[in-house]
Order: structure tokens, then sequence, then C-alpha cells
């Protein structure tokens, strides 16, 4: 890590830096097990029906997590560059920037890059640069490039959506059986299911335990923490770790121990975390105070999978994913948010990058300040490319927001 | 028994503004000048030059209170932003302000004020100089006239030219190619005046104008600005007797917990 953080430590970090170092280490010399296992190497979207791929035994490997690592490294900047020499724009996001750098020069890259995938799998639900990104990657390596095409809900999903959805997910498998040379096992594919469930409500669980004053985690435990649900969803080793972090976080509530000492502004996160600035940026709130109770990024992961028909499920779950959801829904559940965790403000982070999450946020705040009464703050940055972060602009906005949240 | 002094010091990125108060917020003396290389060296001397013109010694001061980009530098008493400052420092001058208009070297922003000077919302410009006093000066050197004359110049034209308020430096060009087009230099400037005007507008639909709307900062001085701007709003302005120093009176009214 880049930065030191300066807040209680969790005791569960060491074991989850073990657990993701074996996850990349596995990932990084894949060639040597994954032919004689007939276990294929897939690059997928965070939002992708990962359940499915296990269910055929892919590996799956996250260039979004990846980006994260580069950003977290301070790295993001130069491999953006090596792409925006390539071509690419600087107004492009910096996980895809960074991803197409490291494929550029790996020998600027963390661990010197992902390991070269078999399959290639995307889905929109999240954003729709994946599609292109993916594209290009499918160009430069030659392989197949599998697409879920989710549709936008500007309301409830619908059966038309949902049925359209499905047709795609039983092509998916189709193909997989043909890909692998193994026949979809239900039996398999719902038991990848009911981990992954497990893990959602564990991940449900400790973020739950927040609302208790003071809350045991802060918005940067979070963002460290949820490294497992996304790269390890669906696997017996996220349940273990997750029950070992719920652990943890119960007996500091027990204990009434808070992340930041002294608590005394709760606040609601709303986007991607600053990695390059992951503890510096929270150390501007957690000096005065402020605590990061929840947020809706890590927050994203908590996706329920609902009964039944396993491939029906995997529609109606990865379809209505947060960001493929209408503004009305964005605000309703910030709102619920900031009641349910009693805070007393939110701060949204307008990501250079992310223009699904970032490009309503005004909208948002303004629906949110007029329902709950509290005040909510813009900081312009970037989740990856440092480049974009100016040091005392951002300073001076967030003294001013927590200077309107206390007595002066 | 004697009177007890408040200093309030704004190092902004342009102007170094003094304020200094006694115990009921009364303004007993203030100064400013460029910020130059060392704000808070400019800030030092202003303070003795106040301070020697009032008869004062520095044991007079009971607090100060610093703000603006620089305020991190100056050995103050408490630092504290300039939005808390310039809204605490328009309540006093103005109580019925609701909203406050601020244009400043390099920043614009737009506060939201309740009774009695705390802060319900602000909006900043993103990182871009355009629509602030910077973008003006740049403008001004394009046009070869005093930042000074901008509004007199304002005043005369007759029909302004369309200036993209999206970038300072090529919005510099455009008004090069304007010269070079044989535009006159007065719907020049008011064209520069109508973009700043615009910028500003798109930040305070941000936060909403509720009257009363003070307009402040070195700006405000600019009456082809402040025009533009009354006219972009479709509201009245008011504007301070000294737009530029209400920031450093905030600081001055905090650091002697003056309330409105």
């Amino acid at each position: 890590m880049a930065e030191n953080r300066k807040y209680l430590p969790l005791a569960s970090t060491r074991r989850l830096e073990k657990l993701m170092t074996r996850y990349y280490f596995l990932t990084r010399y894949h060639r040597f097990w994954g032919k004689p296992l007939r276990r294929p190497l897939a690059w997928v979207t965070s939002g992708a029906p990962v359940e499915l791929l296990r269910a055929f035994r892919i590996h799956p490997v996250y260039p979004e997590n990846y980006g994260a690592i580069c950003g977290t490294r301070r790295v993001s900047a130069q491999l953006c560059q090596v792409a925006e020499a390539a071509g690419y724009s600087q107004d492009l996001c910096s996980y895809a920037r960074s991803h197409i750098g490291s494929i550029l020069r790996p020998e600027l890259a963390p661990m010197g890059g992902l390991p070269k995938p078999d399959l290639l799998v995307a889905c929109n639900n999240i954003c729709g640069t994946v599609l292109k990104w993916y594209e290009a990657l499918a160009r430069i390596f030659r392989v197949p490039l599998l697409v879920l095409d989710t549709p936008f809900l500007p309301g409830e999903l619908t059966e038309s959506a949902k049925s359209y959805v499905l047709e795609q997910l039983k092509h998916m498998a189709d193909f997989l059986a043909h890909f692998t040379g193994r026949r979809l096992d239900r039996r398999e594919l719902e038991r990848h299911m009911a981990l992954s469930k497990e893990t959602v409500n564990l991940w449900k669980e400790i973020r739950g335990f927040c609302r208790a004053k003071p809350s045991p985690l802060n918005a940067p435990d979070l963002f460290i923490h949820m490294a497992p649900i996304v790269v390890l969803r669906g696997t017996p080793q996220a349940v273990h770790y997750y029950r070992l972090l719920r652990n943890e976080v119960n007996s500091r509530v027990q204990q009434g121990q808070g992340a930041v000492p002294g608590e005394k502004i709760r606040l609601v996160w709303d986007n991607i975390a600053i990695w390059y600035r992951i503890f510096g940026f929270f150390q501007m709130f957690s000096e005065r105070g402020a605590c990061f109770v929840t947020d809706t990024y890590s927050g994203g992961w908590v996706m329920e999978l609902t009964e039944g028909d396993p491939l029906e499920s995997l529609a109606a779950t990865y379809t209505e994913i947060f960001l493929n959801r209408s503004p009305e829904f964005r605000a309703r559940q910030m709102i619920e948010l900031i009641k349910d965790y009693n805070a007393d403000g939110f701060v949204m982070h307008s990501n250079r990058s992310c223009k699904p999450y970032s490009l309503v946020q005004e909208v948002i705040r303004r629906r949110v300040m007029q329902e709950t009464g509290v005040p909510g703050l813009v900081v312009e940055a970037d989740m990856a490319d440092q480049r974009v972060f100016a040091e005392e602009p951002v300073r001076n906005r967030v003294q001013a927001f927590l200077e309107t949240l206390s007595d002066i | 028994m004697l009177n007890k002094y408040y200093l309030g010091i704004d190092i902004g990125s342009l102007t170094t503004k003094v304020v200094l108060v006694d115990d009921t917020g009364a303004v007993a003396a203030r100064a400013a000048d460029r910020s130059g290389y060392s704000g808070r060296r400019v800030a030092e001397r202003l303070v003795e030059e106040i301070l020697k013109e009032k008869g004062l010694d520095k044991k007079d001061i009971s607090a100060t209170v610093a703000t603006g980009y620089g305020r991190v530098t100056f050995p103050a008493d408490r630092e504290i932003s300039e939005i808390t400052c310039q809204a605490r420092g328009i309540a006093h001058l103005f109580p019925a302000a609701r909203t406050v208009i601020d244009i400043g070297g390099q920043d614009s922003k737009v506060i939201k004020l309740l009774p009695g000077g705390k802060v319900a919302d602000f909006a900043m410009n993103d990182k871009c100089a355009a629509g602030t006093g910077r973008f003006l000066e740049v403008m001004a050197g394009a046009l070869e006239v005093r930042v000074e004359d901008l509004d007199d110049l304002a005043a005369q034209s007759g029909e302004s030219c369309p200036i993209s308020s999206i970038c300072t430096v090529f919005a510099e060009s455009e008004v090069i190619s304007h010269i070079a087009a044989g535009r006159q230099k007065a719907d020049i400037v008011a064209g520069v005046c109508a973009s700043v005007a615009a910028r500003v507008a798109s930040l305070a639909s941000r936060t909403g104008l509720e009257p009363e709307v003070v307009f402040t900062g070195g700006v405000a001085r600019n009456k082809g600005v402040v025009n533009a701007l009354a006219e972009h709003l479709r509201c009245r302005l008011l504007v301070p007797e000294e737009p530029e120093v209400t920031a450093a009176l905030g600081a001055a009214l905090l650091a002697g917990n003056i309330k409105v």
C-alpha cells in the first residue's frame, strides 16, 4: 500500500492480503495449471454473471480490480499515458486506459500485467465503456468476446427485459459448453450461486454493523475489504473470509470501538474510491472526527440472488444492478442510507472516469438534500488517474463542508 | 477600558486582504495588496501597516483568523475556509442576504445562506479559471486595456461578441480572432463580461438563487460583469462598498466570535 492509515486497523487485513496474494499468484501462473486442468482464463467485467463462468470451471480475472490496484500503487497516470500515446482518449475511463497501458507496456505494470485471456466476458450493466474496451481487447488477443446486454431500467425490471437477458444467458451457457468441452452442471451452478448468496449476506451483515455509533468501519475499510466479493464471489474462500471479518467487526461493535476516534460526524460516500489517495483523502475527514459509515459503491455488491431457476435469478440480479437504474432509484437509495445510518451529510465523488455513476449526481444531490435536509458535497476527482486530483481545491471544499456541519 | 481588536486575513490567489474590527464588529482598518510570491509576507506587512496607522500594538489583537488559499501559511489562531468567512461577512453587512456570488482571482462560488450567516449549501467552479478574475485579466491583457477600464468599455458596446465560456486559453484565442476580424474593443469586452456571467449563472443553478443576492470578490467592482450577471440571472445584485474584503471581514468577526 502506498499510504498508511491513520485510524484503527483491522486484524483481518492480514488475512485479506494473504487471500488476494494467493488469488493473484494463481492467476499469474495460470499458464502452468489452466491447460492441464482444462480451466480457461477469462477477463470479465465487475458486473458479469461470474457464477455461470465458475460452473464451467473458468478462472475469472477482473481488469477493473486490476485498475484499482494500479491506482493504489500510483502507476495509473503512467499507464494511462501509454494508452493515450497509442491513441486512446484522455476522456476514456482510467481503468480501461490503465489496463490497455499495462498490455502495451507490461514492464511498467504491477505484476507485469495480467496473464493473457482465453475468453472475454463483458456485461454493460455497469457502463457502456466496457463494450468498446473489451472489443479492443478482443482485437488485440483474438479471443472470443461474450457480451451480456442488460437493458437500462427506467423503472422496475419488466418481464420482457428479464426474458431478453435470460435468452442471452442460455446462449452464453451453450457457447461455454462448446468452448470448455463441459456440460452445464446445474448442481454446480446452484452451488456457486449459494456461495455467492452467502458471501453477499455476510457483506450485507458487515455493512449493517456500521449503523452503530460509533461506526466500526470507515469507507476505506469498505473499499479495501470489498476485494474478495468482487474477484472471489461464488467461492468458499470468500465465504470463509467474510465470516472472519464479520466476527471482528461484530466484536468492535460489542466493545463500542469506532473506526474514527471521537466520531462526531457521520457521512455517506457516493461513487468509486479515489484509489491513489485512499487514506490521505479520508484523513481530511477523520482528523475532524468525520467517519464515512456507508457508501453506494461497495454496497453495489449487496445484490441479492433471488430464489427459483438459477439462470432466471442471474438474469434478474445482474440487470437490477444500481448503476443500471434510474436517477430516482439512486436518489431513493441514498435517502434510505442517510436515514438508516443516521448520517449528517453525504459526499459525492464526481469521478471523471465513470460517466454513468457521475453524470446524474447533481440531480440526485438536490433531491436528497431536499428530502433529508442534510448537506451534500461534490468533489471532483478520478478513481485511478491522479493527474485529475487537485489537492488544494479539494481540501478547501472539504474543509468548508465540514465547517457547515460543525459549530463555528 | 481598552478596546479589543480582532484580525481577519484573507490570502487569496491574486490579492491579500486584511481587516481589523473592534469588539462591536465595526471595521477599524483594512488594507489589500497583490499576493505575489509570498502572500504570508504581504499579509504580515499589511498588518504592520494598519497597526501603525491605528497606533496599535500586536498585543492589542485578541485573536486572528486566516482564510483564503494561503490560510495555512499564516500563523493565525485559527484557519477557516473562505466559504464560512464569506458567509459571516455578508450576513454582517446584509442580514437579509440568502445568496452570495463571489468571483475572486481563481475561484468563483455561490453560497446559499441561512439566517444568521450559516452556510446551507455552496458550489464552486471546477479546476478551471474561466469565469474568474484571472480570466478577466487575461482578456484585458489580450485587448491591451487595464482591468479597471473594462466596465467603461463594456458600457459603450452596441452589440457584444460571443465568447466561449469553456476555457481561458481558448477564449483568449477567440478574443484575438475577434480583434483580427476588426470588431470593436467595446463589443469584445461586453462579450467577455457576458461569458463570465454565463459561467457563474450555471454554477448558481446548482444551489438555486434566493434573494437577496450579494455579489462579492474583486470582480464585483466590474460593472460590466455586474450588469451582465444581473441580466442573466434576472435579479437584483447587491454589491458591498468594498467587495473584495468581505471574506477577511468575516474572518475578523469569526476571530472575535461576533455574532450577527
